[in-house]
């Protein structure tokens, strides 16, 4: 080879005698070539530095578009449990089926029996699938689990499933004003759903993971954040007593074909809600046929006139002011009292009482010659420090005030009239709150719906003495000669007063249209639940607080005092017939 | 030098395919652990939903109107029972 090279360099003309080199080539040439290519390796350079210096971001988002995904990890919202750690309302996964309408076959054939499963028609299935250019649109959210996985069986191409949270109600239409609910999307409309919206929904946590083609996770790429769940909230509420409280008020209701009714019951040491029930109520775990006036939590936003079971608050000022005590004679007689034209009376006219009889009998005649005697600003005071006319503490969407004027535009017949219960409004839960004062030894005590274990301080309205006399005044009342004989309960001593007071309507009052009220405590000595019970419009012959009110009463006590454990204090005839079996030779 | 090279291209060629096969076993580790925590949260909800269930079939309302109805049972109430006084400081027998 070495041969055969150098054979061919003997041949060649030497490299320096190159004819090609002894033409002068410019110079210019060779210089333009470097300089291209000088300029090429800048342009590249210069691209470099953009695409990792300056435009980084933009490119990096780029990438990660194409094979990374944030995902969101739900937050489940925080359970309503009550006291003893029932569950109210709890959060459990549903499918909400979705669609491409551009995939689905509007012709499929099992296309009818997915609108069987779905609970729909076909013709409804189809014409929500025929929305045009859209690829998005909802078929029906929150579908049962099991119901779901059936359609998704079916096979039928643009047609998915999407998990979301559905809120159940295991309790139904007995809590229902108070738990109240969350919209699809989970957020709180009414009750403590909405009241405890905060607390009780979490905070979504994510992801960033990387998928493969098959849409598989293969890698996380930065930490979870993960997600924080609500908190769950136990509130005051006994299921059980709640329960007994809906159902017996139900009953009454019926019975008197009436047109709704509201029961609190208070523990009267913590001030907490045991039970709070309105009738008509409705089931939370299907909303479909609702109006407005089931869906009004009337214990907490309605307002009216307490009429009679205002009486005791203006007998407890009259033996707290040393105006009176329990055994003063006030004259009654004829039973009619004239004041600036009006005419006050009594349902029987009576002739001397002492102030105990006055509550005893619900005298309107007595009562408002006791509250002629003060100065309406004592009044006032004593109202308002027993909570009348402010909101509760509880934090309820819509909970009313009531209303209480001040004692500087009142005019003598308004005093009158305010000491019988009329001329002022209270919710329930306001009027048995205000008892609680009773109940405790003349302090009224803050109500909460959450659960609270230890007994709380309250505001002090009456001296101690005054509160029991009122008690022992409450109790004649439940007694014997009594307005309220129908509330008393086998075992317990109750006291509370009754109240019937006439509805107003526009500006006066309407001609047959009455409440029935009853607010009572039990055992009297040492009370442990205030329960107030309110019948709207009872239309069934019977309209008085005491035959209406006061029966409902005495079963919710029962039951509560019951419930909670409180032994009896009053003897009871025991009734318990233990079957003598036949004595057998031995 | 030569079989330094080789060995060394060796060494690379099994560290190379070691690399890439568990690379590939990581990601279907990742897979599979991925498939089942999702199995967990699904069955997770689904013991979350059977709880409910369980709750609604035990709620009050129920209870009470079966114990009636089928059992003929009726509330307690202080007429007919018997309350029994436990000894001083003792609580359970």
């Amino acid at each position: 080879m070495s041969a055969r090279l150098g054979r061919a360099a003997a041949r060649s003309i030497p490299y320096g005698s190159s004819p090609l080199l002894a033409s002068a080539t410019p110079v210019w040439r060779s210089r333009f070539i470097v300089a291209g290519l000088a300029l090429a390796f800048a342009g590249l350079a210069a691209r470099a530095a953009y695409v990792q210096v300056i435009g980084n971001d933009f490119f990096q988002r780029q990438g990660e578009v194409r094979y990374a995904r944030t995902l969101e990890l739900p937050a489940s919202r925080g359970r309503v449990l009550d006291r003893n750690g029932e569950i109210l309302a709890t959060s459990v996964v549903a499918q909400s089926v979705w669609a491409d309408p551009e995939d689905v076959d509007l012709n499929h054939p099992r296309l009818a029996e997915a609108a069987r499963l779905l609970q729909m028609s076909l013709s409804e299935l189809r014409r929500r699938l025929d929305v045009g250019e859209r690829n998005f649109v909802w078929i029906k959210r929150q579908v049962d689990d099991p119901v779901a996985r059936r359609v998704q069986a079916l096979g039928i191409k643009g047609i998915y499933l999407r998990p979301e949270y559905k809120r159940q109600y295991p309790h139904g239409e007995a809590v229902a004003h108070v738990v109240g609910f969350t919209n699809v999307e989970d957020r709180g409309q009414e009750g403590v759903e909405l009241a405890f919206e905060r607390e009780l929904s979490g905070r979504p946590g994510s992801r960033r993971v990387i998928k493969d083609r098959l849409g598989r996770i293969v890698e996380d790429v930065r930490d979870i954040v993960p997600p924080v769940d609500g908190r769950d909230l136990q509130l005051s509420i006994d299921a059980k007593v709640q329960f007994f409280a809906y159902h017996r008020l139900k009953e009454a209701v019926q019975q008197h074909r009436a047109r709704g009714g509201s029961v609190v019951v208070l523990d009267a040491l913590t001030g907490e809600v045991l039970a709070l029930a309105n009738y008509p109520s409705y089931d939370p775990n299907d909303r479909r046929r609702l109006g407005g006036d089931q869906l009004r939590n009337a214990a907490l936003t309605d307002s009216f006139e307490p009429g009679s079971t205002m009486k005791p608050f203006v007998a407890a000022l009259a033996l707290d002011s040393g105006l009176a005590r329990p055994d003063t004679p006030i004259h009654t007689a004829p039973g009619r009292l004239q004041m600036a034209g009006f005419t006050i009376s009594d349902v029987h006219p009576y002739g001397v009482l002492t102030v105990e009889q006055v509550i005893q009998k619900s005298s309107n005649v007595g009562t408002v010659k006791l509250a002629m005697q003060m100065q309406p600003r004592d009044l006032w005071e004593a109202y308002t420090r027993a909570g009348f006319g402010h909101r509760p503490e509880v934090p309820f969407p819509g909970a009313t005030s009531g209303r209480l004027r001040p004692y500087k535009t009142w005019r003598p017949i308004e005093q009158a009239t305010m000491s019988y219960g009329y001329g002022l409004s209270t919710s329930l839960l306001q009027l048995a709150q205000a008892y609680t004062v009773f109940a405790r030894d003349g302090e009224r005590v803050p109500v909460t719906l959450l659960r609270r274990d230890t007994p709380v301080a309250g505001v002090r309205v009456y001296r101690p003495e005054t509160a029991r006399a009122v008690r022992h005044m409450l109790q004649l009342a439940a007694g014997p000669g009594g307005t309220a004989q129908l509330a008393q309960t086998a075992g317990y001593s109750v006291g509370g007063k009754t109240g019937t007071a006439r509805k107003q309507e526009g500006r006066g009052y309407a001609a047959r249209k009455y409440r029935a009220f009853f607010v009572g405590l039990a055992p009297v000595e040492q009370p442990r639940v205030v329960i107030a019970v309110m019948v709207d419009e009872p239309n069934n012959g019977v309209i008085y607080g005491g035959a209406v009110a006061a029966p409902v009463f005495s079963d919710v006590a029962q039951q509560t005092l019951r419930l909670l454990g409180v032994p009896p204090d009053m003897s009871v005839q025991p009734r318990i017939v233990a079957e003598a079996l036949p004595e057998e030779p031995v | 030098m030569t079989r330094l090279n080789l060995v060394l291209l060796g060494v690379l060629l099994v560290s190379s395919f070691a690399l890439v096969s568990l690379q590939y076993e990581s990601r279907r580790l990742y897979v599979a652990n991925e498939r089942a925590r999702s199995q967990a949260v699904q069955l997770a909800a689904e013991y979350d939903r059977l709880v409910a269930q369980q709750r609604a079939l035990a709620a009050p309302a129920r209870v009470q109107q079966l114990a009636q109805r089928q059992l003929q049972m009726r509330p307690a109430h202080p007429a007919i029972t018997e309350y029994v006084a436990l000894p001083q400081g003792g609580g359970t027998p």
